[in-house]
């Protein structure tokens, strides 16, 4: 070998491509001749490759296309089901919106009116003690449920309201008690996702961040959809029984490689068997999915 | 008193109820008429347009030639028929269409200095006659054969064919049924086919070949420039490989077996996987390698020493991995329920 073997600095500019078109070739030529850059080129190339496999999962989420079907679709589903679409549908007539304007203009009036024969007399005076007698348990209860038993809320509770003769009233006094505890605890509550690891090592969680196992199931799932909808049109009967056959290997294979990762996380063999596994499945429903569009662009 | 009082109370809970709710409709019946609606239009629909094959007259043949650059980009479809594309030293294409479609050029880009053409497109019928009619671009008929300049790259997409291809530049193919083979390829090859074998033969460049449910054999090729890669795949075909001197390999297969028969050289990135296959590497006694093997339920066994060995083995998986030589290359071996064997080839 008779040129100089070329820096490593030279053979990372000359993997992303940095380098001049001469100087392209002459680092070419070299490397192919000499095994000790092919080596150094081998190695920033495995270099390279950590980096990616450490992006890895970054770079296989779903392409913008399915992204933004996913985003449309849930956005859909949210407009139907909008608790306030039928009420705004029925205002949105501009008829009925006038007509509320004005029945608001007048409504204001005849409140304002109201309030001002209202103010002095004295049996309004004598129904808002008692309203407040009833109240005014139920919001200390309340605010204590964060912090304390609930048993020790309702004692409180029942103690105070002993002393209402109402009988209807307690009842109804009990009930929105209930409701504001039940929502008060559900807010306590911790939001645990489903599948949020149970032991406590986290190891697992640690797992399927490795794996990305998520990625790849929720990529499967929409290649799946897609090629349920079109290959009884596109694979002849030898090719659908070949990819069903295959389909099972891999399904199994998952199957069985899951249940060792999850038992022994560091198994890195299962690991690998498992990722190939996902890869595979993808590449198999991506086949159909790509002889599909051959097909079609075709006709 | 409190019969009036009760009276203002709903008065003032419709207002209420009145002033919350008037202002929201206002701004919904206002948004409500401009805001644009979502209309999905089907993807196959674009598909779904109907070609008319225009056919070669009376005669039995068609046939046209055209010159163009050492270096043309060449692009065409074959619905059917068996296709032949060789390399000649002429810069000019000729095409036959025996028992088929008409033939004709659209030529998409020319040198601005030799004014040759660079990119044309070979079709299935004349562009100067059928004009206006909606014709199909594909090529069909018994025999197309296309003799094309050795610089030229050729991208060809079909449906049913045997496809051979020999000594042009490069290589681009995709075809739904039907055996593939290259022989000559220089600067590189991209075969894929659904339902079909792939044979590649003395070719240089980076290599993807794919075969959903057909066997791939690749043999005596070679690396066109530092970083090209070999990469074959297949669902449930074999892969056979004989002196494949790439320094970097990724041979994957869902439930196919793979042969490997050749050298692992300095430096290189080998990968074999495979689910349900075996893997056999017959390599010379003098080579060397790292050996880093996942074998699930199935076996490993090799006729070349190893040193360094590290076993791991749980009930459903086990893994190894050892030195042969001083361990210049990285091997990768994986397969879940078939062996793997390494052989000592006799050279």
């Amino acid at each position: 070998m008779t040129e100089k073997c070329f820096d490593i600095g030279t053979i990372q500019a000359f993997l992303d491509g940095e380098l001049s078109s001469d100087k392209m070739e002459s680092v070419s030529r070299h490397i192919a001749l000499c095994d000790d850059c092919a080596i150094s080129m081998a190695e920033a190339e495995e270099e390279s490759a950590f980096a990616f496999s450490a992006l890895e999962q970054e770079f296989n989420t779903l392409v913008p296309t399915q992204r933004l079907w996913t985003k449309i679709n849930n956005s859909i589903e949210k407009e139907k089901k909008s608790f306030w679409k039928p009420i705004f549908g029925f205002f949105s007539n501009p008829s009925v919106a006038a007509f509320a304007s004005l029945l608001i203009v007048i409504g204001f009036f005849a409140a304002m009116l109201s309030l001002k024969t209202d103010a002095p007399t004295d049996s309004a005076m004598e129904i808002v003690p008692s309203q407040e007698s009833v109240v005014s348990p139920i919001s200390k209860p309340s605010i204590a449920i964060v912090g304390t038993p609930v048993e020790n809320s309702k004692s409180k509770f029942l103690l105070a309201t002993n002393s209402v003769s109402d009988k209807s009233e307690n009842r109804a006094v009990k009930a929105d008690f209930v409701k504001r505890e039940g929502k008060a605890v559900r807010k306590v509550k911790p939001n645990i996702p489903r599948e949020m690891p149970i032991d406590d090592s986290g190891q697992r969680a640690a797992n399927e961040n490795v794996l990305g196992e998520d990625s790849y199931v929720k990529t499967i799932a929409t290649l799946t959809e897609t090629v349920n909808s079109g290959k009884d049109e596109v694979l002849k009967s030898s090719a659908r029984f070949a990819f069903e056959r295959d389909l099972a290997v891999t399904d199994d294979a998952i199957v069985k490689m899951s249940a060792e990762v999850k038992r022994n996380p560091k198994n890195e063999a299962a690991k690998q068997i498992l990722r190939a596994s996902y890869q595979n499945k993808i590449d198999l429903l991506n086949s159909v999915a790509e002889k599909t569009e051959l097909m079609a662009s075709l006709k | 008193m409190i019969f009036i009082n009760t009276i203002t109370q709903k008065i003032s809970l419709t207002i209420f109820a009145l002033l919350v709710f008037s202002p929201f409709s206002f701004a919904y019946a206002q948004t409500a008429e401009v805001k644009p609606k979502i209309v999905v239009v089907p993807v196959k629909q674009k598909f779904k347009r109907k070609y008319k094959k225009v056919m070669s007259g009376s005669e039995t043949f068609a046939e046209k030639s055209i010159a163009v650059d050492a270096t043309v980009n060449i692009t065409l479809c074959v619905s059917e028929g068996n296709l032949k594309i060789n390399g000649w030293e002429r810069n000019e294409i000729r095409a036959f269409v025996n028992n088929g479609s008409e033939v004709g050029f659209n030529v998409r880009e020319k040198n601005k200095q030799s004014n040759k053409a660079v990119w044309v497109k070979v079709l299935g019928f004349d562009p100067t006659k059928n004009i206006g009619t909606n014709p199909n671009e594909c090529l069909s008929g018994e025999e197309i054969e296309l003799d094309v300049p050795r610089g030229a790259t050729v991208i060809i997409k079909g449906q049913t064919s045997e496809t051979i291809i020999e000594s042009v530049g490069k290589v681009s193919v995709e075809i739904d049924g039907g055996d593939i083979f290259l022989n000559g390829i220089e600067r590189g090859i991209d075969a894929k086919v659904y339902e079909g074998d792939i044979t590649v033969g003395k070719s240089g460049g980076a290599m993807t070949l794919t075969s959903t449910t057909g066997n791939i054999v690749a043999f005596d090729v070679a690396p066109s420039g530092i970083g090209d890669i070999f990469k074959a795949k297949t669902s449930s075909g074999a892969i056979t490989l004989q002196s494949v001197e790439h320094r970097q390999m990724e041979i994957n297969s869902n439930s196919g077996s793979m042969k490997f028969i050749g050298e692992f050289l300095s430096g290189g990135q080998y990968t074999f996987g495979t689910l349900n296959g075996s893997i056999l590497l017959a390599i010379p006694q003098n080579s060397s390698c790292k050996i880093n093997a996942s074998f699930g339920r199935g076996a490993f066994n090799s006729e070349l020493p190893l040193l360094n060995v590290v076993k791991n083995t749980t009930s459903n998986t086990q893994g190894l991995s050892a030195l042969v030589g001083s361990g210049d290359a990285a091997l990768n071996l994986r397969t879940y329920s078939g062996a793997i064997r390494i052989k000592k080839s006799e050279k």
